[in-house]
């Protein structure tokens, strides 16, 4: 029984908390320092995370897998702050003030989720493409089909624009057409395609950026999560200080 | 330039006499809604600008802020001699004054960067509290810079939300692995940690104004440092 009221009361503290968050900032400037010298973690931007570590020496990594423990810990700390500060102080008349943080913790624990599933399910490819070439999608039946691309440059040469015309299909049968442009993807079936490099002189090119977020969609949540919570609380410490 | 040079003087003369940092902050306002109009885009790209708002920023946030004091002469004076630094240091620095690339020309990026230098301008005014507190040993500084962190606080992790949206839609990640990003994830986890840390009785008083230093340095070391030194995606 004391194990366990132990156990409850690491999770239920903020100095638990307040200890996760220095050791983490302790790794995270330890990776600072490892990050910028050593080339692997270029292949970062290619690879889900947790592929990625498994893959590299320890001796770069240990900081992440560091982060990653402490980050366990520090949700299931935050979920256990959260739902012991609303149970205590559900009966006090500003209950906005009491809510609002949880919104930001509530935030905070989907972003790390959002977090998690990329590092486990991300995919991401290229393809240097022109116009007619048809692209797999990685662990997809769909194909992509580059119908046009035109390329808008400026009198001094800079690229101005751009747009991209493609084609999904299945077995041979289109299934919907799309275009890409700066800042406005192709998303379809959880597939980002971006335009990641152009070719204007003939003949043009264009090299994809075919991505699979998982995470996106909750860690847009939670940042409106976060975002909702930590206005609210601005505006109500700002309204009780008046 | 001369509006540059004139704002540096006007916030070096208000150290004596306090209203000429309005002067200064008015010059700086003039010369970036030029620069604004002559580029065409908003002009916040590269260090130059980036300077020159984050200074007027600093000195703007600093009127609201000061004027809950008592006694405004040295908050007053280490705002003018602060931003008087920064404008000197912009006026060193390189202009970027090419157009910018289609996937920069967003609100998405703008929202990005403007919230992102407002957070750092009140980071750099919790660390002039932070200062004043432990010059004075005066907890109404300490409690000033702790709102003013908040502030910082919920405009920083705005901005970040901004960045992960506007990577999603050009590039297809919200989140890259690169210095910038460690470093961003290192001063929003630091100012995290101070502002939970402020809920200790522990820790509040000299150690949130130590505390509150650190941030700045490392405010500085994301926006100047990582990008001057390492290889990044964000130029500035």
């Amino acid at each position: 029984m004391t194990a366990i009221r132990n156990i409850l009361g690491f999770f239920l503290s903020l100095r638990t908390a307040l200890w996760l968050l220095g050791i983490m900032l302790l790794l995270m400037f330890a990776g600072a320092l490892i990050m910028p010298g050593r080339q692997e973690f270029q292949a970062l931007h290619g690879t889900p995370l947790f592929s990625w570590l498994r893959t590299q020496p320890l001796s770069i990594t240990w900081w992440m897998w560091g982060l990653i423990g402490l980050l366990a810990v520090l949700a299931a700390n935050t979920l256990f702050c959260s739902v012991e500060s609303v149970l205590k102080k559900r009966k006090v008349t500003q209950w906005l003030l009491i809510i609002a943080p949880q919104v930001i913790h509530i935030g905070f624990l989907f972003v790390l989720l959002a977090h998690l599933m990329s590092a486990q399910g991300a995919r991401q490819s290229q393809a240097a493409v022109w116009e007619g070439s048809v692209v797999a999608l990685p662990g997809s039946t769909m194909t992509l089909k580059v119908r046009d691309i035109n390329i808008i440059l400026d009198y001094y040469g800079y690229i101005r624009d751009w747009e991209v015309d493609v084609e999904y299909l299945a077995a041979g049968k289109a299934l919907h057409q799309d275009r890409i442009m700066p800042n406005n993807p192709s998303v379809r079936q959880g597939f980002n395609v971006t335009v990641k490099d152009l070719r204007a002189r003939p003949p043009q090119a264009v090299l994809l950026q075919i991505n699979r977020e998982p995470g996106a969609a909750w860690a847009l949540a939670g940042g409106i999560l976060f975002m909702i919570g930590i206005t609210t609380l601005v505006v109500l410490r700002i309204r009780m200080e008046r | 330039m001369w509006l540059l040079a004139a704002s540096f003087a006007l916030y070096l003369f208000s150290l004596w006499k306090k209203n000429l940092l309005y002067g200064g902050l008015l010059l700086q306002s003039i010369y970036l809604t030029w620069r604004g109009a002559q580029l065409g885009r908003l002009p916040l790209v590269g260090p130059h600008d980036t300077l020159i708002f984050m200074t007027a920023s600093v000195a703007a946030f600093a009127v609201p802020f000061g004027s809950a004091l008592r006694d405004k002469k040295a908050f007053f004076s280490a705002v003018a001699a602060g931003a008087a630094a920064f404008t000197a240091f912009a006026t060193t620095a390189q202009q970027h004054n090419t157009p910018l690339p289609p996937v920069l020309e967003t609100f998405w990026f703008e929202f990005h960067v403007v919230l992102a230098f407002m957070a750092y301008a009140l980071f750099g005014i919790t660390a002039i509290f932070g200062a004043l507190s432990l010059r004075d040993d005066d907890g109404a500084f300490e409690g000033l810079g702790y709102r003013a962190a908040l502030i910082g606080y919920c405009l920083f992790t705005l901005s970040m939300i901004f960045g992960g949206i506007w990577a999603y839609l050009a590039w297809g990640t919200y989140w890259l692995w690169t210095p910038k990003e460690l470093w961003t994830g290192i001063l929003w986890g630091f100012y995290s940690f101070y502002l939970h840390g402020r809920l200790r009785p522990w820790w509040t008083g000299r150690p949130m104004a130590w505390l509150s230093i650190a941030g700045f340095a490392i405010t500085l070391f994301t926006y100047l440092g990582v990008s001057l030194l390492m290889k990044s995606s964000h130029s500035f």
